[in-house]
């Protein structure tokens, strides 16, 4: 794998991360269902993933920035198996509309672990560290540069979401209104 | 509000990583890791309620 394939690959990655944070989004306002706090630390995880594609993009692939991914992604899926968990018993109807047969919470779940094993295979191909052209010298193009501009956009745009739906206090552990638009 | 407080610093991370240096990118990474799984074992006080 060539370092700019790898490039390529990270560009895809987070396109990955930001249809799943505009998912979210739109699972938020079209159903009108407002995260819980471990919703929101699941999204948040989902930001942190793309940090490393991020850096591989702007400084060229290195190992220690798949480290970073793995990390978010390992901490994401104790997050996910927890919330998990909480409605494990019979008989709970769980957090939430499901989605084809599952909560958001366990599609969470699924795509940590997917990236887990996705960032365990890139891992595999050394010829991406090879040092030749540094990535200071060429610019990243379009396709990553407007991959990496749509995470960061939607990021900023939870920051704005989480402080309409939780205010200046503490998060609801099950929020059904927007407390900074209450009446 | 902490939620707020990580996204915000997620973005700024992500920021970093994209204009500033790398060592301060991975720095604040870990500042932001760290502080998100506090936030976890902060809210994780709730019973298990499992099946067995």
């Amino acid at each position: 794998m060539t370092r700019g394939f790898a490039i390529t690959l990270n560009a895809l990655s987070l396109y990955a991360v930001a249809l799943v944070l505009a998912a979210a989004f739109a699972a938020q306002l079209v159903l009108q269902e407002l995260p819980c706090p471990l919703c929101l630390l699941q999204r948040i995880q989902f930001a942190v993933l793309a940090i490393g594609p991020i850096l591989n993009v702007r400084f060229g692939p290195r190992p220690s920035h798949y480290a970073l991914s793995l990390l978010a992604a390992v901490a994401g899926a104790a997050f996910s198996t927890r919330q998990v968990l909480l409605h494990i018993m019979p008989g709970d109807a769980g957090y939430g509309t499901a989605l084809f047969g599952y909560h958001y919470y366990t599609w969470a779940l699924i795509g940590f672990a997917a990236a887990i094993v996705l960032l365990a295979a890139i891992l595999l191909f050394d010829r991406q560290f090879e040092r030749g052209i540094t990535a200071e010298q060429a610019a990243p193009g379009a396709f990553a540069t407007s991959a990496v501009w749509l995470v960061i956009g939607l990021t900023a745009l939870n920051v704005v979401s989480t402080l309409l739906e939780c205010g200046f206090g503490a998060c609801a552990d099950n929020p059904v209104v927007y407390e900074l638009l209450k009446r | 509000m902490e939620f707020t407080a990580l996204f915000l610093a997620v973005t700024i991370v992500m920021l970093v990583a994209w204009f500033g240096r790398r060592s301060l990118a991975l720095a604040l990474f870990a500042v932001v890791l760290l502080a998100s799984v506090a936030t976890y074992l902060h809210h994780a006080t709730d019973t298990l309620k499992l099946s067995f």
